[in-house]
């Protein structure tokens, strides 16, 4: 079987603008895969090119195995960037409208908002028109559309703006619950700790290019670790090592401690050892790990202002 | 398909919600329900009587005036017996038309060929009064309604034709009544002085008084010494510029009695002028569209050729309130951003199709429910009245007549909202889809215009123009569709307009496709037109 969402060589312009340039990935069945990019950098557009919202100018895109995404629209689940709801519509009718555009029968899609709407925290506004409901929970109500009908391929385009806490953790768990039933999931997102908590893969654009393509752990590899000691003589003993690229007082502002960039590849347990043959007195010596957050800054920081100034 | 169907099904049950719609369903009925009963209403009511100050400085002038006030009086009272008896009669006068079995159309042809043979082709039918076909004040000869005499024993043979059961006859209010001039104003002031001291009055800013009673004074009438010459004129006072009754008449008598005179002066007998004058030419108007032998065009031919006016009206009023609705729903999904959802389960073609049926599903709900509530109406009311005019409009609406209102509603309302449509797409807000509409409504607004004239002339060069252009093909065909115009054009406009249709459907569905991803400014004319070039939304 295909991979759910492949791109190959996907270009789209917008007039002379190019919002897209050659993009190419997959995204295996079962994976949570998190897209990220700073703004303008193409994620939407990429997003609704999958959906057969737009047409690439030129590359092919094939999801769950067809070039026609409405083919298999009954198989997609789709959140868009932009949310709204009919205002005059029950959150309940909205729900199971949408999941009747994809072919459940009326009676089974009203069960199922029903259901979805109670497991999710919103059992108490079923009847509520969706004018009558906050953002949030007007957004949430969207989630729950475009999931009603148990999709295979669930595309969700910044699903976690505008909730608060609790409620991103609401929307993280609905995202792990489907893929604890072994369904595929694409989300775009800003906030880097979501994806470092539920993501196997990233893949993050800048300027319509892929720059990063990946799990997790290869992301943070991709920044240099850094290690922060105290102790006398630390200084002369370790900052002017080969492992060692930079030593600079530590960033988190403690007194005398000294932050030391080490070269990729090096291990920090060298680095302990060496002080320990020296006679060091160490009292601070801790491994930083780099997260997500930085790595990405690392990775699409420049053309993230580029694109802001643009 | 089923796609489609669902979105149609809850465009339908969305908007069927909605206050605008009721609005609409019940809105047309009451106006049918105001034009049934204001007329009664008023009758009933009547105009209050009218009270007139009478300066007659002429030798005999004075009496033709106030004969006339008598005149216009028994007039009214000749309308309210006649109504009185007629509805009295009126369901005689059904049973006597079934034992003939003749309709309704059939009695007017008989009415008119009665009036022919009287040759008195002046006076007119109404065939929508059945209680008042001819007016008999127009029928009977104005020397016997001034005769007392004659007067008192015509109202004694007509009030002895009621049932015994009918009730009783009451006389309605006088038209005019003459008052004397107040105390405090003598007749021989000045015409000047009277016209200013009375202008309080007339103006209503004072109650004029008569006796002990304290009244509104309607007019006064200044009737100078030689007003029969030339350069005489009457001066006529009054607040009341719509009511010219009295002034017509008493300026028609006058006008008589100088022509009377005139010719008595040169030595001619009035009554051979009279004779002379009664003198008429008349005609038999023949339709060459009619079958061989019924070529003859009667009154009812007449109302047939007005009668598509109603349809037209519907069809504007229908069509335009349902597009309408189509463009505000659009215009929501567009600035409640719901479209992209959408589009992510069906297509735009899918899209735009599933809500202009499912719109068009409220526009026929809401007619059916006006020809429901107007046949509800009709049966509740069922006076004699109502089946009449249900008659009447039963002998005049053709099967024809009812397949195109159908062709052209369909075809009409299709192109009218996939349009509409195309604008909802490309517009965030309501107000800016306004800035569209202005020329749209300029459009609109001809058919509505040309609707009461093309009857008149339903083959002639504007409305054959009019007819080929599909924004007018509806409703122009329409109008002329009780005058027979040539097949050609019946199919050729249709054809035009059909096309037309699938036009409009695939620049509106291209348009939608990218108009309704489209946030920010609507685009200018020249990158819409860049749009139906490209390719690729
Ligand atoms: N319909 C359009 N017409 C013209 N340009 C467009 C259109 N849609 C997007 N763009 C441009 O394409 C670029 C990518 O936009 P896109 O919406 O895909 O960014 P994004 O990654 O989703 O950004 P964000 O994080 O802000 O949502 C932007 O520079 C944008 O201005
Ligand atoms: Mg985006």
């Amino acid at each position: 079987m295909s991979d759910p969402i492949e791109l190959r060589n996907v270009t789209k312009n917008f007039g002379d603008f190019r919002a897209v340039d050659d993009v190419s990935f997959t995204v295996p069945v079962g994976t949570v895969c998190g897209f990220l990019g700073p703004n303008g950098a193409g994620k939407t557009t990429c997003i609704r090119m999958m959906l057969d919202i737009l047409r690439p100018t030129s590359g092919s895109i094939s999801i769950l195995g067809t070039p026609r995404a409405l083919d298999v629209r009954e198989r997609i689940g789709y959140l868009p960037e932009e949310k709204g709801l009919y205002k005059k519509m029950t959150a309940t009718a909205v729900i199971a409208y949408f999941a009747m555009l994809k072919g459940i029968a009326p009676a089974v899609a009203k069960k199922t908002a029903r259901e979805l709407l109670e497991r999710y925290g919103l059992g108490d506004f079923q009847n509520h028109k969706c004018e009558a409901l906050s953002k949030g929970m007007g957004q949430k109500v969207q989630v729950l559309a475009s999931i009603a009908h148990d999709p295979d391929l669930v595309i969700l385009d910044e699903p976690f703006s505008g909730l608060d806490p609790v409620n991103q953790g609401v929307m993280e768990e609905v995202i792990r619950d489907i893929r604890a039933r072994g369904k595929t999931v694409l989300f775009s997102t800003h906030v880097m700790s979501h994806a470092e908590r539920i993501c196997e893969r990233i893949i993050v654009i800048a300027a319509g290019r892929i720059v990063f393509d990946g799990s997790v752990e290869r992301a943070k590899a991709l920044l240099p670790t850094i290690v922060r000691v105290r102790g006398t003589g630390a200084e002369a003993a370790l900052a002017g090592l080969t492992a060692v690229t930079e030593a600079l007082p530590s960033s988190d502002g403690r007194e005398g401690v000294l932050e030391l960039r080490l070269r990729e590849g090096a291990d920090p347990q060298e680095l302990l050892k060496i002080a320990f043959e020296q006679g060091v007195a160490l009292e601070v010596f801790e491994v930083v790990d780099p997260n997500l957050h930085e790595v990405f800054v690392h990775l699409v920081g420049e053309k993230a202002r580029e694109a802001a100034f643009r | 398909m089923m796609q489609i169907y669902r979105v149609a099904m809850r465009e339908y049950l969305e908007n069927v919600k909605t206050k605008g719609f009721w609005i609409g369903i019940l809105l047309f009925p009451g106006m049918v329900w105001m034009l049934i009963e204001l007329p009664q209403f008023l009758e009933e009511r009547g105009i209050p009587t009218r009270h007139v100050v009478i300066i007659d400085r002429s030798e005999d002038l004075g009496e033709i005036a106030r004969q006339r006030i008598t005149l216009l009086n028994r007039k009214k009272v000749l309308t309210a017996l006649q109504t009185h008896i007629s509805k009295a009669t009126a369901e005689l006068r059904e049973q006597m038309m079934e034992d003939q079995e003749i309709d309704t159309g059939q009695l007017l042809d008989q009415l008119e060929q009665g009036l022919e043979q009287l040759s008195r082709s002046d006076v007119e039918i109404n065939p929508f009064s059945p209680n008042q076909l001819v007016k008999l004040g127009d029928l009977i000869p104005e020397q016997m309604l001034l005769n007392d005499a004659q007067w008192a024993q015509f109202k004694k043979l007509a009030l002895s034709q009621l049932p015994a059961d009918a009730p009783p006859f009451t006389e309605p209010d006088l038209r005019f009544r003459e008052v004397p001039l107040i105390d405090d104003i003598s007749l021989q002031n000045s015409n000047e002085e009277i016209e200013k001291q009375l202008k309080p009055y007339l103006r209503g800013d004072k109650l004029y008084k008569n006796g002990d009673e304290e009244i509104e004074l309607f007019a006064m009438v200044i009737i100078p010494a030689n007003a029969l010459d030339p350069d005489q004129d009457l001066r006529f006072w009054s607040s009341n510029l719509a009511d010219t009754d009295l002034l017509d008449t008493i300026l028609a008598a006058l006008s008589e009695e100088a022509r009377e005179r005139e010719y008595s002066r040169r030595g001619i007998a009035s009554d051979v002028v009279a004779e002379v004058a009664s003198l008429r030419v008349r005609s038999v108007n023949f339709d060459p569209n009619k079958g061989a032998g019924d070529e003859k065009v009667g009154i009812r031919d007449k109302i047939r050729q007005y009668a598509p006016i109603g349809f037209v009206y519907m069809l504007w009023v229908a069509i335009f309130s349902i597009a309408q609705m189509l463009l505000n729903n659009t215009i929501e999904e567009k600035s409640n951003r719901i479209i992209e959802v959408l589009l992510s389960s069906l297509s735009t073609n899918q899209l735009l199709m599933g809500k202009v049926l499912g719109v068009a599903a409220v526009g026929v709900t809401m007619q059916l429910a006006w020809i429901g509530s107007l046949i509800g109406i009709l049966n509740l009311k069922a006076g004699p009245s109502a089946t009449w005019v249900a008659d009447l409009i039963a002998a005049v609406i053709t099967p024809e007549l009812l397949l195109g209102f159908v062709f052209y509603f369909l075809a009409g309302y299709f192109f009218y909202a996939f349009l509409f449509a195309g604008i909802g797409s490309i517009c965030n807000t309501i107000k800016e889809a306004q800035n569209y509409m202005a020329p749209l409504m300029l459009l609109m607004m001809v058919p509505l215009a040309t609707m009461t004239f093309i009857p008149s002339e339903p083959n002639g060069t504007i409305a054959t123009t009019l007819s080929w252009i599909p924004f007018w093909t509806p409703f122009v065909m329409m109008n002329r569709m009780a005058a027979s115009p040539p097949e050609f054009e019946i199919y050729g406009t249709a054809l035009v307009l059909l096309v037309s249709v699938g036009l409009v459907f695939l620049v509106s569905a291209r348009i939608f496709r990218i108009g309704v991803l489209r946030t920010g400014q609507p685009p200018k004319l020249l990158e819409l037109l860049g749009w139906l070039k490209s390719r690729t939304p």
